[in-house]
């Protein structure tokens, strides 16, 4: 059981962890697999957004760039014209969306009259005003700028580095430089388109705060910062996006922390692992509740499987006490006893016992009270004291005594046991009994002329007082009597309505002639409670016993219509099957010739068959006797049974058969009786 | 035991059920005086209900055999059991009648 016990908590707690593990495995791969997702739209967020940021900011660059390309052709064509600088750039800027400046400036000293430096500048400042004047000056030295000089460098658009512009207003400004070529191809000028990065602070955001907490940078071309909001803390993890803008150069940087992307995740993830270990928890518990349940009903099953074996065993020793063989005493003709013991579900305490000593019958019937293993070893000693204290005695009341104070005697349960208890001297007839509380039983005569029940003295069940004074009473039992005895569970027997068989009906049924002997009787009453029960469950053990007292011979008046008798006496003797038409013949033969002739002039003769099994029952021998005048059949003549039909004579046959049938046949005359014995050796 | 006459043409049958013994003879012997009186006809005993007879019944038989003969009647008697044929054998009664 404790291996058991291992057993089931091992496997309990077994599946506890394979659940935990299988739940952990999911949910890791759940997590992972969200955050390779989370990943991938976050990489996906952040192109797009780079993109746009780049299509946003091409869209200004494309434009000034198409600006200063337009100047510059606008320019080429005037070329010679100093003034139509003035109205160009004029005319250039004012196209433009935002307000802005460009300027063109001449290679030194290209227009002499101008000066040295020559610098025309408009600058928009609102739609409707705009300031051109010419800002090239020594103090002013365009030459030595990064954008002027970048337009001899690259003959198309370029961008020059960020810088703070002059006015100090901390935007950024980038200026997109474009040469102007004279006729002969040579450059002279060189126009500049400034962009203000003022949009990259208000409009760009939108686009590239993919993130709470994600934040992007613009670097130029050759690294400096041209917006930047954060900066990276060593040991984070983060994830870079990157974009360039071709034309200018610049890199755009998308940076989110990882912390931050996977933020929500994370958040979830823990509230799931709280509610797995709660889940966990809770399996835990269901988990130890069901294997204590399991064990629970293990060990109710277990218990019940003890109870149906104690029961087992309570009707073996119930039964093994009972006797079993009917009828019991083949070799005694004078007795004919046949007994039922049918327990009820739960077994009882019914019992019943007898045997022959010094020819007499001694035997008792009892209940013992309650059920169950209990009454069953109750009822063992009570059978084995009746079979000790009966050796010696005589007096069915002393025995009683006897039984009374054994019984009290360590009786701690206050069980008891009713009990009848009987003496049949078997040569006389004569019976000494002595009820203990039992059923008084019935008295049945032979063909049914009267069915009484015995007159009893209650005394006390056994196992009450000891000591009580226990009375024994006296009756003669005749030939052919039957003494019926019974428990308290064949009156009592119930049907669904809660009638009781009752006494009346087993009256009824032990007066109905057509049950003589002593088996038919058990069967009939059998099957009259059965019937009277029905389908209710039998609750008492069903116990009864018919002990007759037969006349050892078959005594028949010398009256042929006696030999039905004749045939039903056959009967009861149970020999082989084979010879029951020869004996019924031999019999009725050699019985109908005594009736026919033993008495003649006389109706008051008797005639005696006895019946003995001798020779290990090889061999029966049936005598029959008369007191008639004398006789003997063997000296008559026999039949002659080789005559025709005309011839034949209508005596003479009956002997003739019985020498046919039987081994030997033998008179004598003894006594005054004529004794004719008939021998019938068994085959085999 | 129980006797029935039964008349069908050419045939008387008389079926005979039960024990044929001493006791039963009586009444038997009654029953069948019709059949000593029949005339040319066959008498047929059916003893296929039959379960026992004795020295008896047999002579109740033989007289309805010896009637017959002087009546010019038959007599058939029809599917006795084992136990009866053995009696039948054992009396030489086999050999007068015609068993069927």
């Amino acid at each position: 059981m404790k291996k058991e016990r291992k057993i089931k908590t091992r496997s309990g707690f077994g599946i506890v962890l394979v659940a935990a593990a299988v739940l952990e495995a999911i949910s890791c791969l759940m997590y992972f697999t969200s955050r390779a997702a989370i990943k991938q739209e976050s990489e996906e967020r952040a192109k797009t957004e780079l993109r746009k940021a780049e299509l946003e900011i091409e869209m200004h660059t494309i434009e000034m760039e198409t600006a200063a390309k337009t100047l510059s052709l606008l320019l080429e064509k005037h070329i010679d014209d100093p003034n139509a600088a003035y109205a160009d750039t004029r005319l250039a800027v004012s196209s433009l969306r935002e307000n802005t400046s460009l300027a063109v400036a001449y290679i030194p000293d290209y227009f002499p009259k101008k000066g040295r430096y020559y610098e025309i500048c408009s600058t928009r400042i609102s739609p409707d005003s705009i300031h051109t004047r010419q800002i090239g000056s020594a103090e002013h030295d365009y030459t030595q700028m990064e954008w002027f000089q970048n337009g001899f460098v690259h003959d198309s658009c370029w961008w020059c580095e960020p810088y703070l512009d002059d006015s100090g207003s901390e935007t950024f400004v980038v200026s997109c430089s474009y040469p102007v070529c004279d006729k002969e191809g040579r450059i002279v000028a060189v126009v500049c388109v400034d962009l203000s990065l003022e949009f990259l602070k208000t409009k760009l955001p939108n686009y590239l705060q993919v993130y709470p907490n994600s934040y992007y940078s613009i670097k130029s071309s050759k690294g400096e910062d041209i917006v930047r909001v954060m900066d990276t803390v060593p040991g984070k993890k983060y994830s870079l996006f990157e974009e360039e803008i071709d034309a200018t150069g610049w890199h755009i940087e998308i940076v989110i922390p990882e912390e931050e992307l996977f933020a929500d995740l994370n958040r979830i993830g823990k509230i799931v692992g709280l509610l797995m270990l709660l889940g966990l928890v809770i399996l835990i518990l269901l988990v130890v509740h069901s294997v204590r349940t399991v064990r629970k009903m293990l060990d109710f099953a277990e218990k019940n499987q003890r109870i149906e074996g104690e029961l087992e065993i309570a009707q073996t020793i119930q039964m093994a006490m009972l006797p079993k063989v009917f009828p019991p005493f083949m070799d005694r003709l004078d007795l004919n006893i046949h007994g039922m013991l049918r327990p009820a579900k739960e077994v009882g305490g019914d019992l019943y016992d007898f045997y022959v000593r010094d020819n007499k019958l001694l035997f008792c019937i009892g209940d013992v009270s309650g059920k169950g293993v209990p009454a069953a070893l109750v009822m063992a000693t009570a059978r084995s004291l009746f079979r000790s204290i009966s050796v010696h005695e005589e007096d069915a009341g002393r025995i009683v005594s006897m039984l009374n104070d054994a019984m009290t005697e360590n009786n701690e349960q206050n069980m008891f046991v009713t009990l009848f208890l009987g003496i049949l001297d078997l040569k006389t007839g004569e019976m000494n009994y002595c009820n203990a509380g039992h059923n008084a039983p019935v008295i049945v005569e032979s063909l049914k002329f009267k069915v009484e029940s015995l007159e009893v003295l209650p005394n006390l069940p056994l196992g009450i007082e000891a000591g009580f004074p226990f009375q024994t009473q006296h009756t003669k039992m005749q030939y052919g009597d039957t003494l019926f005895l019974y428990t308290d569970g064949l009156t009592e027997a119930e049907n669904k309505n809660h009638e009781q068989f009752g006494d009346e009906r087993m009256m009824r049924v032990l007066s109905d002639p057509r049950s003589e002997r002593p088996q038919q009787l058990i069967l009939s009453m059998e099957q009259a409670v059965d019937a009277f029960v029905g389908e209710s469950q039998q609750s008492d053990d069903l116990t009864m016993c018919a002990i007759r007292y037969q006349i050892p011979a078959l005594i028949m008046r010398n009256d042929i219509q006696q030999i039905p008798t004749l045939a039903e006496w056959i009967e009861g003797l149970e020999i082989p099957t084979e010879l029951n038409m020869p004996v019924n013949l031999a019999l009725e033969e050699a019985v109908t010739n005594v009736m026919l002739y033993a008495y003649p002039g006389r109706n008051d003769g008797k005639v005696f068959v006895e019946f003995q099994r001798v020779n290990n029952g090889k061999q029966l021998i049936f005598t029959i006797s008369d007191s008639g005048i004398p006789f003997d059949p063997t000296a008559a003549p026999e039949a002659d049974t080789t005559l025709s039909a005309e011839e034949r004579q209508i005596g003479g046959l009956g002997i003739y058969l019985v020498r046919q049938l039987m081994d030997e046949v033998r008179y004598e005359r003894i006594d005054d009786k004529n004794i004719l014995t008939l021998v019938k050796t068994l085959n085999g | 035991m129980n006797t029935q006459i039964k008349e069908s043409g050419n045939q008387v049958i008389a079926s005979f059920s039960g024990r044929l013994d001493t006791a039963a003879a009586v009444p038997t012997a009654e029953a069948v005086k019709p059949l000593l009186e029949v005339e040319n006809k066959e008498i047929i005993l059916d003893c296929s209900q039959l379960e026992y007879i004795s020295s008896s019944g047999l002579r109740i038989f033989l007289s309805i055999r010896k009637e017959a003969a002087t009546h010019g009647s038959k007599v058939i008697v029809r599917n006795i059991n084992a136990d009866i044929r053995q009696v039948f054998m054992m009396t030489g009664f086999i050999s007068l009648f015609d068993i069927q």
